[in-house]
């Protein structure tokens, strides 16, 4: 067998052989890969933390965000270069690590590494500051006074899952506000975010020591214990229960920002089924599945498809099938493990115990699974405003009909705090009238449908500012300033 | 219901023999599964999406294997209710409706087959031993095909100083020292059985207690089903060595059987001096591995999820597909724990976590 080995993780002042390392195996088509991340000991890590957080005060805190801006751009192009080492490496290893079809995965991280140019990076940061300035110095306040934005000294972070490179979000964030940042690498994508820490550090050097990332087994012992005491704001990314896991390990006095997992939906009004229209949004919705297996945030489960139309809710799913089965052709689906095999099974088969049995009247056409069992992909069909719960994933999608586009959010409303995406095909006023229904539900994000997997740059995770939620502001009152005015040299 | 009888006696018969070629299982395995098929229409619904007739199936590993959460979805059974039928239910949730049933019109079947392979499996040499059982009896729990297993094996080959020692409180801890202690004493072997928590429990109060026993030569323990989340988590080798050492009974005769409800045959190992051991059924019941997304069995020697062929399940459906991941050994199979429940790799939402989410 081929074997492939690399050392993950990014660890300024520490040399390899000063620490501890650990090997996750990833295997798929004959080819084996072994990263080496690093295990640290608790003093080793305490004395990492106060490494970052001092550089971060010398190197990042003074650096415009403008400026810092240029360098994350300058490593984008880098990422965005085919031929660029970190690229190639990451076209090539990324989609072993996570099982994901090549194409997919390259597919994927261009159209999210665009997402971090310097023009969408502006916006990101104009987005949460109605002046970025703050960032850099005091900036006069309406209410009068100045007032001046700090990020964090040490923002530690915890990834989690196997979507690609999604440690960039929480990254780019923490280096915008001038924090030091350290990562904590999640076991089943344990690559790109010490690529990411590397390039910048070749991209700009007095970085270098700005951040680190590291890993720890499960929750974490000592080490992850030194890091969450020096940290001041940890951001997590994870199941409830693994959250909850790190939240009860922290001072009360640490900021906690948490990212569970979510459930996406995605509603198609009448008015976007005729039969020119139906197909292509098909198409933009098997999208949305595909990607990435629906291990996203962002996608989706169920679509809720309003009957009226030209083309009927089950025509759609039929059509929904169809495009499944194109992309599974194009991009397949990566190799399931047992239980995920299993998961998808009991899936499909829950739904099939409430078919009909074959050979009665209309069985052919209330099939709710369209598709043959041993698909990459299942569609279920329903009648129902079927509640939102989680499909087995995997490709695995409902298509529900609807009567009226006010039947979503009653539908929806259950899963209240697991809500964050909905994918929404539908003419500009109902758009409006269910994005209100939604949100007043729990919705965060309404995009197209076709866009669901794609947030665009700038958007509120979680409904959430992402770094507004970072930062403290310290406000000099007018009082200060007036108060100041008298013991100005100048004045008699 | 008569038209079964006479399966139903070539099945008792079948199990009463002592062994069988692979003909004999296939015959009965197939006039069975056509029985079923008739009976039952959505088990037959569940055959034909599969292409699976009476005709096409032609060996007993052809049969579909029906996963187990379709005893919760249905009532899958081929004779209409009777006032006397016995429903063993699934536990492992709080919400009635969600438990999987297993309808026994008598229990006949279930009964010879449970006696003729304990007797082989865990009784050794000896035709009746005094029994402690650590487990609610069948008054307590009529629905639980444990406690009748239990109540059967204390009534088949239990000697009269045989007990309970459960109680709505508890163990009843000081009335087992002194059964222990009066085994130590006669110098007769003794054998516990129960449930894998039970013992937990057991292990910890001799701790704490700072006790320990020496169990006669021939003394045996069977423990069954796992933690199930009433005790703490006890990796297997640490149990099995606690055990041994505080009741002084070697790893060879602490016999773990593994057993469903959905079944009407268990599996036992031959002790476990390492762990994990190798599972065994008898001549009546067949397993093979399979991937639960096509129902084909993968590849020899691979894992798979375990499907098993009980022909002492005459009234729901003979072949089941289970949640537990098996690795195929010369003996039998390896449990290596349970496929359900598998973990978003991203961050989307998993079935698990919601289902958590949504119990009280």
């Amino acid at each position: 067998m081929n074997v492939h080995k690399v050392q993950a993780g990014y660890l300024p002042g520490l040399e390899r052989a000063q620490v501890q390392w650990h090997t996750l195996a990833f295997e798929q088509d004959g080819r084996r890969l072994e990263v080496a991340v690093p295990v640290l000991s608790a003093p080793q890590m305490d004395a990492l933390a106060e490494r970052v957080r001092r550089a971060a005060a010398r190197h990042l805190k003074p650096m415009p965000v403008s400026d810092i801006i240029a360098v994350i751009d300058r490593a984008m192009a880098r990422l965005l270069d085919r031929d660029d080492p970190y690229r190639r490496e990451a076209d090539a290893l990324l989609p072993l690590v996570s099982g994901y079809d090549a194409e997919m995965v390259r597919l994927g991280l261009t159209g999210f590494f665009k997402t971090f140019r310097a023009p969408q990076l502006h916006r990101f940061v104009a987005q949460d500051f109605a002046n970025p300035k703050v960032l850099d110095g005091f900036q006069p306040a309406a209410k009068g006074g100045a007032v001046r934005a700090h990020g964090p000294r040490l923002l530690a972070h915890s990834w989690a899952g196997n979507v690609p490179a999604l440690a960039l979000w929480s990254l780019v964030c923490g280096l915008l506000v001038k924090a030091g940042n350290i990562g904590k690498l999640p076991s089943a994508e344990p690559l790109f975010a010490g690529w990411f820490a590397r390039l910048l550090a070749e991209v700009h050097p007095p970085l270098a020591d700005c951040l680190a990332v590291v890993w720890w087994r499960g929750a974490g012992d000592a080490e992850a214990a030194a890091l969450y005491a020096q940290a001041d704001t940890v951001v997590a990314y994870g199941g409830n229960d693994a959250l909850h896991a790190i939240q009860r390990r922290l001072p009360v006095t640490t900021r906690f920002l948490a990212y569970g997992h979510k459930l996406g939906f995605g509603v198609v009004s009448a008015m976007a089924l005729d039969a020119l229209k139906a197909p292509a949004l098909a198409r933009r919705a098997a999208w949305d599945v595909m990607r990435y297996d629906q291990q996203g945030c962002y996608s989706p489960h169920i679509f809720y498809v309003q009957r009226g139309g030209q083309v009927t809710p089950r025509e759609f799913a039929g059509y929904l099938a169809g495009e499944l089965a194109n992309l599974q052709r194009r991009y397949p689906r990566r190799a399931l493990d047992l239980p995920e095999s299993a998961a998808v099974a009991k899936w499909r088969q829950s739904i099939e115990w409430r078919l009909p049995a074959p050979g009665t009247e209309g069985a052919a056409d209330h099939d709710p699974l369209i598709g043959d069992p041993a698909a990459a992909w299942s569609v279920a069909y329903t009648d129902d405003a079927q509640a939102l719960a989680p499909t087995a994933l995997q490709r695995s999608i409902v298509v529900a009909g609807i009567d009226a586009l006010d039947a979503v959010a009653p539908a929806v409303a259950g899963a209240g705090a697991y809500l964050q995406s909905a994918g929404i095909a539908a003419a500009p006023d109902e758009l409006y009238r269910l994005a209100e229904q939604l949100g007043a539900v729990g919705v965060t994000r309404v995009s197209a449908i076709g866009s669901m997997s794609v947030p665009e740059a700038g958007w509120h995770h979680d409904g959430r500012f992402n770094l507004l939620d970072l930062v403290r502001m310290t406000e000099i009152e007018q009082s200060a300033e007036a108060a100041a005015e008298p013991f100005a040299p100048y004045e008699p | 219901m008569n038209d079964a009888e006479p399966l139903i006696a070539d099945i008792l018969h079948f199990i009463a023999q002592d062994g069988c070629t692979d003909e004999q299982f296939d015959r009965l395995a197939l006039r069975l599964f056509a029985y079923q098929y008739g009976a039952n229409a959505p088990y037959r619904g569940f055959c034909q999406r599969r292409g699976a007739t009476v005709r096409t199936v032609k060996t007993w590993s052809d049969i579909p294997a029906v996963p187990i959460d379709a005893f919760k979805a249905m009532e899958l059974r081929c004779q209409p209710p009777l006032p006397t039928e016995r429903v063993f239910m699934t536990s492992g949730t709080t919400r009635a409706d969600t438990r999987g049933r297993h309808f026994h019109p008598h229990l006949d079947v279930y009964d010879l087959s449970m006696t003729r392979n304990f007797a082989r499996r865990f009784m050794g040499d000896a035709e009746r031993l005094p029994m402690g059982i650590l487990f609610p009896d069948e008054t307590a729990m009529p629905n639980s095909s444990l406690a009748h297993y239990l109540a059967l094996a204390k009534s088949a080959f239990g000697d009269p100083a045989s007990r309970y020692f459960m109680s709505p409180r508890g163990i009843d801890l000081d009335g087992l020292w002194q059964h222990l202690e009066q085994a130590e004493r006669r110098g007769e072997p003794y054998a516990l059985l129960g449930a894998s928590y039970s013992f937990v429990h057991v292990i910890d109060a001799l701790r704490a207690a700072g006790r320990s026993f020496r169990l006669p030569p021939g003394s045996r323990i069977l423990d069954t089903g796992g933690y199930k989340g009433q005790s703490r988590e006890l990796p297997l080798d640490a149990f099995y060595g606690e055990l041994s050492g505080l009741l002084g009974v070697p790893r060879e005769l602490c016999i773990n059987m593994y057993g469903m409800t959905e079944l009407s045959t268990q599996f036992y190992d031959s002790g476990n001096a390492t762990v994990p051991s190798a599972k065994s059924g008898p001549h009546w019941i067949r397993s093979r591995l399979v991937d639960p997304a096509t129902g084909r069995a993968v590849p020899p020697g691979e894992r798979g999820i375990l499907a098993h062929c009980d022909l002492a399940n005459f009234n729901s459906v003979s072949t089941i597909l289970t949640e537990d991941v098996g690795q195929p050994t010369r003996e039998g199979f390896l449990l290596l724990g349970r496929a359900q429940g598998a973990e978003a790799k991203g961050c989307s939402l998993a079935v698990e976590e919601f289902i958590r989410s949504a119990a009280p």
